[in-house]
This record gives structure tokens, sequence and C-alpha cells, in this order.
């Protein structure tokens, strides 16, 4: 069997090489897509992911080194803080027994009226003195974004036997949440 | 060129242009039945969720989908295992492996894409936006275009063998971002929830809701068994008519000669 190349080209051979041709070309501009955006997707994950937020009481000790960086923070609202001030929403929020004061001045999402929902906001540290649950405090936190970080438990509204919970970690130690502890 | 040994020659012209089966009918009617259950399940029965209200209906596709996505996926990277393993014992020279690692990992693209389609709709419901770069949303995105590679790959021009080991190496790599992808919300902090059913952990899904998201994972594992056996078997068919091109232009070239 003779598979040598032919001397004469046709117009068919001519018709499937260059669509051959054609179709490598398409198949490594997509490569070469799936690579960028494959990079594109590595830099934003090395840069973003690893520290999403920082927790209030983490947010508090760093509050130095922090400055007037933009950095997102991480708290569960305490419930009976959350007042509207011209337009600001103004709460509280808690972590490990530590409270930061928020000024948060954009709209937040839905289930931000959902007691002891976590939120993450985006702002920064903003010298004024404020009075929280906890006492006193000479910084609240100045946010323009809100993110609601729902928890894994999913419980139907059939059920009532959570109304109101506080969560076991702010509930089991600090002593200023004792109040809202025995109310719920 | 060597003929492929594991195609036989088919009955009739009317098998050769058709990838269903007696069996895979049955599972598509099972798989319609069950979807359409699971609607009245998802959207009727099972109650709203305390905090998120509605919007938890999401859980019953979001969920199942990156199961099946993983399932997938897990399949792909052992067929490609056992192709490198045993492609040259084999009579077919692992192509049967090939395609079944070709057909789970188109499947496993699709249920991805609909998980990062779900969840972002789902986000904007919950957290009040489409999309954020944690740790979870990044890998899965990173999972989906990793898998679109490998499916781009599997198209490149090339010897079917060659073509065949290196779609197999890939998918051996491209799986280490699985568990990756799971266990992100455990390994860094991220705007994504924690796993709600883990292994040895009390499910953190009450009552109706968690036997409606077990029926609907249940539900996406008959249509992506029923695709992955269609994809199946229209790579069978798409290599039979490749073969019987290359014949055809062998036949040629031999008649052209014989003049």
């Amino acid at each position: 069997m003779d598979l040598s190349p032919r001397h004469e080209i046709d117009d068919q051979d001519k018709f499937r090489r260059d669509q051959l041709k054609s179709r490598r070309t398409k198949v490594y501009f997509a490569a070469l897509i799936l690579v960028v955006a494959g990079g594109f997707v590595a830099i934003q994950g090395l840069r973003n992911a690893t520290l999403f937020f920082r927790n209030v009481d983490e947010a508090i000790i760093e509050r130095v080194d922090l400055g007037e960086r933009r950095f997102r923070l991480q708290g569960k609202v305490i419930p009976g803080t959350v007042l509207n001030d011209e337009g600001v929403t103004v709460f509280e929020i808690v972590h490990e027994c530590e409270v930061a004061k928020v000024r948060h001045i954009t709209d937040p999402p839905e289930l931000f009226s959902s007691p002891w929902i976590p939120v993450v906001l985006e702002g920064r540290w903003t010298k004024g003195a404020v009075e929280n649950i906890n006492g006193r405090d000479s910084y609240y936190f100045l946010s323009d974004r809100m993110l609601v970080k729902h928890t894994n438990e999913y419980v139907s509204v059939n059920e009532e036997r959570l109304e109101q919970p506080v969560p076991d970690d702010a509930a089991m130690s600090c002593e200023f949440l004792s109040d809202l502890r025995e109310e719920s | 060129m060597a003929e492929v040994s594991d195609q036989k020659t088919p009955k009739s012209k009317k098998s050769m242009s058709m990838t269903a089966t007696p069996a895979t009918r049955v599972l598509a009617t099972v798989s319609v039945g069950a979807s359409l259950v699971l609607l009245l399940l998802a959207l009727i029965v099972s109650p709203a969720d305390v905090v998120q209200g509605d919007a938890v209906r999401m859980l019953y596709i979001h969920v199942p989908s990156i199961w099946v996505a993983y399932g997938s996926f897990g399949l792909t990277a052992c067929t490609s295992g056992l192709f490198i393993l045993r492609y040259k014992r084999r009579a077919d020279r692992g192509r049967h492996y090939d395609r079944i690692a070709g057909a789970a990992a188109e499947v496993g693209v699709v249920f991805t894409g609909i998980t990062l389609f779900s969840g972002m709709l789902w986000g904007k419901v919950t957290w009040g936006s489409y999309w954020q770069w944690d740790a979870r949303l990044t890998t899965t995105v990173l999972l989906f275009v990793t898998y679109l590679g490998y499916l781009a790959l599997r198209r490149l021009p090339a010897d079917p063998g060659v073509r065949a080991k290196r779609a197999a190496i890939m998918a051996l790599v491209s799986f280490v971002n699985v568990p990756i992808v799971h266990f992100s919300v455990d390994w860094w902090r991220t705007l994504h929830q924690k796993a709600s059913l883990s292994v040895g952990r009390r499910p953190e899904i009450t009552g109706d809701m968690y036997w409606t998201l077990m029926y609907s994972a249940l539900t996406f594992t008959f249509v992506a068994t029923w695709l992955m056996i269609h994809r199946y078997r229209v790579i069978r068919l798409e290599e039979m008519r490749d073969e019987e091109m290359l014949q055809q232009q062998l036949r040629e070239r031999r008649s052209e000669n014989s003049l």
C-alpha cells in the first residue's frame, strides 16, 4: 500500500487541510483564553481568598496596623442595636466578646434584619467616640458594602424551637450579653 | 493504520445513528418522572427556611449539582487512571476508559456550571452579591476552567492514542482540585458557609428539607447517568465516523494507485 503524499493535490484535499488548520487555530485560541482565564482566577484567588475577612476581635487588636486601610470585618449583628440615623444604618457586631460599632452608608441586604446574622462589612476604622453594648470606644467602623454571611444551618419555618437564638460562641462567655440571653 | 478492534460492525444503519436503548429509555423516563416529583417537593412540600425564607429552595439545585460534578470528575479520574494502567494490555488500547472519562468530564462541567450559576443567584439573594472571590468560589471556578481545558485538550487534533494519554494525565492532575474545593470552607475563611452535611456529624438541615435534598441528589444522579451514557455512545459514534472516513480515504488512495 502506497501512502506517500500525492503529487497532485485536488480541491478536496486542500479543503480538508484548510478545515483542519481552521479547527486547530480555533482550539489553540480557546486554549489561550482558558490559560488567561485560569491565570486571572488564580491571581484573584491568591490575592483575596486566603484571608477573606477579619473577625471583630482581630480587627480591634490590629487597629493601629490597619490604620485607614480598607478591609473586610466579620461579626454577628447584636439584636436591638440596629437603628437608622438619617439614611445611615447604625448597629453593633460581636465576635469572641469583642464589639464594634458600625455605621453603614448603603442599603443593607434583605437578610440583614435576621437576628444574630453574621455579616461581612467592607470599610475602614474611623476615629470617633462611640458607646456600644460593652462600653466606650474611640473608633467605629465606617462601611459602604455589606455581605450577609448566612450559616450552614437550615431550619424549617415550621419549627419554632429557634426564635432569636443567641449564638453559642457569644452566649457562652460574654457577660454583657447575659440580658439578651435571658430574654431569648 | 490498524483498525479499531473494539468497534463492532453495526447491525444496521439505524443502530449506528441512535444512542438510545430500551435501558436508557427507562432511565430517561425515571429521570423525567423523578424531576417532576422533585419540583413538587422542592417548590411546594418542602418548607421555607427560618432565616432565608424561600431562597433556601436553591439548595435543591446548587448542592446536588456539585455532588454530581464531584462524582463525575471522580469517575473521570478513575477511568483515566485505569486507562494509563491498562491501555497496553487491552485490545481496544483503553479507548473504552477514555470514552467514559470524556463523557463523565462533560457531564461534570455541565453540573459545575449549574452549581456556579445557581450559586450566583442564591448569593445575590442571601449575601447581597452575585460573586465574591472567596476561597470556595475561586477554587470552584478554577475547577470549571480546568475541566473546560481538559475538554479542549480532548478536541486537539492528534493521534487518538496520544491524545487519550495526554487527557488521562490532565484528568488526574485536575482532580487534585476537587478535595481543595470541598475543604476550602474548612481550610480558609470564606463567605460561603461550611458544609451542612458531613460524615460523622449531625446534619445541619432539618426534617423535610433534609429528605428533599437527598431525593434531589438521587434525581440528579439519574439525570447525570443518563446523560453520561448518551455522551459515551456519541463519542463512540464520532470515533467510528472518523475511522470510516479514514478507511474511505485509504480506499480512494489505493484505487488511485492501482490505476
